[in-house]
């Protein structure tokens, strides 16, 4: 862990309350709360790609019926994702599987750097929750048109399967295939402001991630009842 | 325009495209389009308030019904807004009412310059559209707990309502149906990131607006 080869990406962060209204520090300081009146088997944590899907039917209809828990915050990048996590956000939960979906809000860094963050926080939630399950959301391309952000996203999904040979505690999830038209373009029928996904976005995203988390869950020891012979 | 270009709430500015994916031009230029193909009574034009209103349930219930189009975009300010509607946005179409609601993002602004800003909107839309009329929304609170961004909407408000009052092409109206409870917080059931509505709080918005942009719609241009 010597400071010189440490992404910058995997580096903890709470967020700077620029505008002075401390809504970032309000949302941590209610997830730490849920943690302590909630029983999650599935806790979702990451950015705004997260936190929209908790205001849409999906969440009721496919999410919420597991047990879950949405941590998602607007805005946030790798560090400020494992800040919030080292700092009670993980504290008497017990999740067989986590959803972690952060990253394309790392500006400041290369997809080098965003791969090595988004693993140190799987790595940090399955040292912390030995037991549990990661999936890694892949990043989404984003963009009406193709741009250097798209690529870097794309770049980022190709040295996270790379670096997670299966099988494994942590799952990579790649649901960007579907998002590009053939001239290149993304849609606002998927993304309306060509980065956030609409409800038909998210149904699409929804369906892959939601048979991976039943079938993990089936799988999970405690549910498993081996037949005596 | 001098008090106009020493405001920079007031001075149209497009939005820098700091992260390098071109999304607010794409924005920009979608809204243009689509404009040429449409006959909206009603426009909406503001930020991310009123751009996530166009991804709820409550949109297509109340809103759709009134041919009304959404030129909403996270994150603008003023300055953007008026930058838009300059622009082109308000060039292929004649709504009968605009609705405008935008200010909560002008970080750094006071609240006088906040006012000047949407002004100089109202301003712009006057002069594209002489016979729409503009509904300035007031800027909701935002933050769990009391803070100073809280009180400068609040100053916003006030000025706003003031100086539109005698404009025959401009009225206020306050869409806060009471998020801030009796011990001074707000609910992550009205307010999910204690800023940004949940498809319930909009629809305690949206209804009376609704219900007052109908009567707008059903009353001739007041004179
Ligand atoms: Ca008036």
């Amino acid at each position: 862990m010597s400071s010189d080869d440490t992404s910058p990406a995997a580096l903890p962060e709470p967020v700077e309350d620029v505008h002075g209204d401390e809504r970032w520090m309000s949302q941590h300081t209610r997830f730490v709360q849920e943690c302590k009146d909630a029983e999650p088997d599935v806790l979702f944590v990451g950015d705004s790609m997260i936190q929209l899907m908790l205001q849409h039917d999906i969440w009721r209809e496919l999410f919420s019926p597991l047990h879950a828990l949405n941590f998602g915050i607007g805005g946030d990048t790798t560090c400020n994702v494992l800040w919030r996590l080292q700092n009670g956000e993980l504290d008497n939960i017990k999740p067989k599987v986590v959803v972690l979906w952060v990253g394309t809000n790392n500006h400041l860094h290369t997809a080098e750097q965003v791969a090595e963050g988004i693993l140190a926080v799987a790595r940090l939630l399955t040292s912390r929750l030995p037991r549990a399950k990661v999936i890694i959301m892949g990043l989404l391309p984003r963009g009406e048109r193709p741009n250097p952000l798209r690529e870097k996203n794309a770049a980022v999904n190709v040295l996270l399967r790379a670096r997670l040979p299966a099988p494994g505690p942590i799952t990579l999830l790649d649901a960007s295939g579907g998002f590009l038209q053939p001239d290149g373009a993304l849609s606002q029928r998927d993304m309306f402001d060509f980065l956030h996904l609409t409800a038909a976005g998210y149904a699409a995203v929804s369906k892959p991630l939601s048979e991976l988390l039943l079938q993990i869950l089936e799988e999970t020891p405690e549910e498993r009842r081996l037949p005596l012979v | 325009m001098s008090a106009g270009d020493s405001n920079p709430a007031a001075t149209p500015t497009p939005c820098e495209d700091i992260q390098g994916d071109g999304r607010w031009m794409s924005l920009h230029n979608r809204f243009v389009s689509d404009s040429k193909d449409k006959e909206p009574d009603v426009l909406f034009v503001g930020d991310s308030l009123v751009q996530l209103m166009h991804q709820f349930g409550v949109w297509r219930e109340l809103f759709s019904p009134l041919h009304a189009l959404n030129f909403g975009i996270g994150g603008d300010a003023t300055q953007h807004v008026l930058w838009r509607l300059s622009n082109g946005e308000l060039d292929n179409i004649s709504p009968k009412v605009v609705v405008l609601w935008v200010g909560t993002n002008n970080h750094g602004h006071s609240a006088e310059q906040i006012c000047g800003g949407l002004l100089a909107i109202v301003q712009v839309i006057k002069n594209k559209l002489p016979l729409a009329r503009t509904l300035v929304l007031g800027l909701l609170p935002r933050g769990k707990l009391p803070n100073p961004l809280r009180e400068r909407n609040t100053q916003v408000n006030q000025l706003v309502a003031e100086a539109v009052s005698s404009l025959p092409h401009a009225s206020f109206f306050s869409v806060d149906p009471g998020f801030v409870h009796c011990n001074g917080s707000i609910s992550h059931q009205d307010m999910y990131d204690y800023l940004h509505l949940t498809p319930q709080a909009y629809q305690a918005v949206c209804q009376p607006l609704h219900g007052h942009l109908k009567s707008m719609l059903d009353k001739p241009t007041e004179i």
